[in-house]
């Protein structure tokens, strides 16, 4: 099965995954359509 | 994004080895009002502390979104005074994506963390002297140009 992006759904969930990984977040806002 | 680049191998290795992936949809509060989004799609690039560093509007294609998500990161090193690391991100570009939109600028910003490391304007001077070669009507080429003098 090919690979996908795990996004993360919530910010709080977000921002404590990259203090904790020490990386930055990518924030996508987007139009399901 | 859904169609093209975000299924795209290197995009996915890219971004979920290097960066949160967070994706939020456009009218989500209070997240798109804090944010002001008027259109998608938005990529915006966050600290870890949710402080804006870099944004995109519209579509990226595979080949100019992982060097967009380095200028990001590099901008966020950069804005958060770590000039070494912002240098590492911003070199990347140069050598993997020299073709793609972000290396103008990537070009611009190494120079100036440079300078910041040394105080010594020559980098500056540099920079410019290779934006002119190399991208000669981009707008970071123009935004250099006063260090021609120096």
């Amino acid at each position: 099965m090919k690979d996908k992006i795990k996004w993360e759904t919530e910010m709080d969930g977000a921002l404590a995954r990259a203090r904790s990984e020490k990386k930055h977040v990518l924030l996508d806002f987007f139009n399901p359509g | 994004m859904d169609a093209v680049t975000y299924p795209d191998s290197k995009v996915v290795n890219f971004i979920n080895e290097n960066l949160i992936p967070l994706q939020v949809q456009f009218d989500a509060q209070p997240l798109a009002s804090d944010f002001h989004i008027k259109w998608t799609p938005t990529l915006i690039t966050l600290d870890a502390d949710g402080r804006e560093h870099h944004r995109t509007v519209g579509y990226l294609a595979p080949d100019e979104m992982i060097p967009s998500l380095l200028l990001g990161m590099g901008k966020s090193c950069f804005e958060n005074e770590r000039f070494d690391e912002a240098t590492t991100y911003l070199e990347k570009i140069l050598a993997d994506y020299p073709k793609s939109d972000s290396a103008p600028e990537a070009l611009y910003l190494r120079g100036v963390c440079r300078y910041k490391n040394t105080h010594d304007p020559k980098p500056l001077k540099e920079a410019y002297e290779q934006l002119r070669d190399e991208y000669p009507s981009n707008e970071w080429t123009k935004r250099a140009y006063p260090y021609r003098l120096l």
